[in-house]
């Protein structure tokens, strides 16, 4: 009945071209033009006239102090959340994923903020930091703490941005772990338990070895989104106070869209892509070495 | 099982809850304030330090701020609906093509094909925004919502594909190949076999594409002003506008977040379903 694979037409082409067709127009012609701005000047005077720059954009770039602030800040989110996210969502996992009274309601709620709508999260957080008739610092002083200036100090804005994606995207790290704890046969609790180890041991040398894939997965998933980080810092703080919670896609679009030089908007854009090239591919190696590792362990 | 003591388990699963919940609780109560319990700093408990009032929701749905809001949720609604539609219309035709059938483009097969879409959901929005607003600018589809469904329906193509491809891959092909060998054509095979024993996996995927659409922000930000804004535009827009008129942006964020809600109950048997099933067995 079956046919070999070089005989056979490429009957499936049909069905897959209107997909292939869209995105070849909407995100790779995008994506080519994107470059092309990179090395040109733009003009919308009388219509679109793009004239050749050379590597004007690119140079201003990486002479641009508020490009590397914008780098470092996006890093440091994507960092702190997601290693924040992993730990986080692997330990909640690890409590309710077995039978508990209550347990599908903590299940539940647990996964509720992942879907809310980033720009909302964000304009209930804002209340919630509002340094003077918000809840957060009324609370810290009720138990006798001094109140922080969560959007307007000096180190601490960037914290208090990762603790709203912590907050939203901790769920995604926590059904993936719970998925992957759910797979692993029932016997292995009990047969590490039977061999004497304890709650502790069972985890470290049975069920952590066992969930680095999805661990990994999953971080992977979270740092490739973390990287795009935009709507809440748009909302909360703006970027500020000064740059210090500007993201590079935020950076961007002021320069694209506000400043209007769209041609050097891309050129920070494009450079928020090859760094997530970049890290993707690292991770990718990473993963690889790990998993081999985990084989030869 | 017991290896923990469950006073420790139930403790952190509270500590956790609250930090879930308290968020979402300020919103719900500001949306019942009034400039005064605003303004007179922290007020926390309904009836006890400040006196809830429904005026917010009252001016959103019936008075003043109605118009305000409506030409917004109806551009969220339609913009997500339409584009979600054909992003799983799409995607599904594609997912098929490459679960099934031989797929050849160029030097690629179907491995390469699905990988290419499924990679594309890892660049940035920004990178193809800023493209974007020229390319719709040039063509007149600048502030529409034709404009933005196109977009959202590539921003979902990866995403619906590779659902869809996960699905049919779970669906045996034993069923449409009997029916081929019976002399029915591919296309009656589809409609007739492969479409309704799919039906779970394509609403799942419209869910979650819509959910996706429903919350997106930047291209929305970047592609759409004024007559075709989406309920995120207007809350960003709004508060820099109005600043601290809590109640009133409150009420339009739990607008914007109820379906948000509602599709996530829907979902969460697909999402954890067999944790669910496998769990409380």
């Amino acid at each position: 009945m079956e046919i070999p694979a070089r005989r056979r037409a490429a009957e499936g082409n049909v069905y897959v071209l209107p997909a292939v067709g869209l995105l070849l127009l909407l995100t790779l012609f995008p994506f080519l033009f994107t470059l092309a701005l990179t090395f040109s000047r733009v003009s919308l005077v009388g219509g679109l006239h793009l004239s050749f720059a050379g590597l004007g954009n690119w140079y201003r770039l990486l002479t641009d102090p508020r490009f590397w602030t914008s780098l470092g800040n996006t890093v440091v989110v994507v960092a702190g959340a997601v290693s924040l996210e992993v730990m986080l969502g692997f330990g909640l996992a690890l409590l309710v994923h077995r039978p508990l009274p209550g347990g599908a309601f903590f299940r539940v709620l647990f996964i509720v903020p992942m879907a809310l709508t980033p720009i909302a999260v964000g304009y209930m957080w804002r209340m919630l930091f509002n340094e003077t008739i918000g809840p957060l610092n009324a609370l810290l002083q009720a138990i006798g703490l001094p109140p922080l200036g969560w959007v307007s100090g000096e180190r601490l804005p960037l914290l208090s941005m990762i603790l709203v994606d912590v907050w939203q995207w901790t769920p995604f790290v926590f059904v993936l772990c719970l998925a992957g704890l759910q797979a692993l046969p029932e016997e292995l609790w009990e047969a590490a338990q039977l061999d004497g180890a304890s709650g502790g041991q069972t985890l470290r040398y049975v069920v952590l070895p066992l969930m680095v894939p999805t661990l990994l997965t999953a971080g992977f998933l979270r740092a490739v989104e973390a990287f795009k980080i935009v709507d809440v810092i748009f909302i909360i703080t703006g970027g500020g106070p000064g740059t210090r919670t500007e993201s590079l896609t935020l950076h961007a679009y002021y320069r694209g869209l506000h400043a209007f030089d769209l041609a050097y908007g891309a050129t920070i854009a494009f450079a928020l892509f090859l760094l997530v090239v970049l890290a993707s591919l690292a991770f990718l190696r990473l993963t690889r070495r790990a998993r081999a590792t985990e084989v030869w362990a | 099982m017991k290896r923990r003591p469950p006073v420790l388990t139930y403790g952190i699963l509270a500590v956790w809850s609250v930090g879930v919940l308290f968020p979402l609780y300020w919103l719900v109560t500001a949306s019942f304030k009034d400039a005064l319990a605003v303004h007179q700093g922290p007020k926390f408990l309904p009836w006890v330090d400040f006196r809830p009032t429904p005026d917010a929701w009252r001016n959103l749905l019936l008075g003043v701020e109605r118009e305000t809001v409506y030409g917004p949720l109806l551009n969220s609604v339609v913009v997500g609906t339409t584009s979600s539609l054909l992003a799983m219309a799409l995607g599904a035709s594609a997912a098929y093509g490459l679960a099934r059938l031989r797929v050849r483009l160029g030097p690629m097969a179907n491995e390469d094909v699905l990988f290419w879409i499924v990679s594309q959901r890892i660049m940035p929005p920004i990178v193809t925004a800023l493209a974007l607003f020229l390319l719709l600018r040039t063509v007149g589809l600048l502030d529409t919502r034709t404009g933005l469904v196109l977009v959202y329906v590539a921003f979902n193509l990866p995403l619906a594909t590779w659902l869809m491809h996960n699905f049919f891959r779970q669906v045996p092909a034993s069923l449409e190949e009997a029916a081929l060998v019976d002399g029915a054509t591919r296309a009656r095979a589809l409609w007739h076999v492969v479409l309704p024993v799919s039906v779970p996996g394509l609403v799942a995927t419209f869910l979650f594409c819509f959910l996706f659409a429903w919350n997106e922000f930047l291209f929305a930000l970047i592609l759409t002003f004024n007559r075709a804004r989406t309920l995120p535009i207007l809350i960003a827009a709004q508060h820099t506008q109005r600043g601290i008129e809590w109640w009133s942006l409150s009420a339009m964020s739990l607008i914007t977040l109820l379906p948000a809600v509602l599709i996530t109950l829907l979902l969460q048997g697909y999402l954890v379903g067999r944790v669910l099933g496998g769990a409380e067995r």
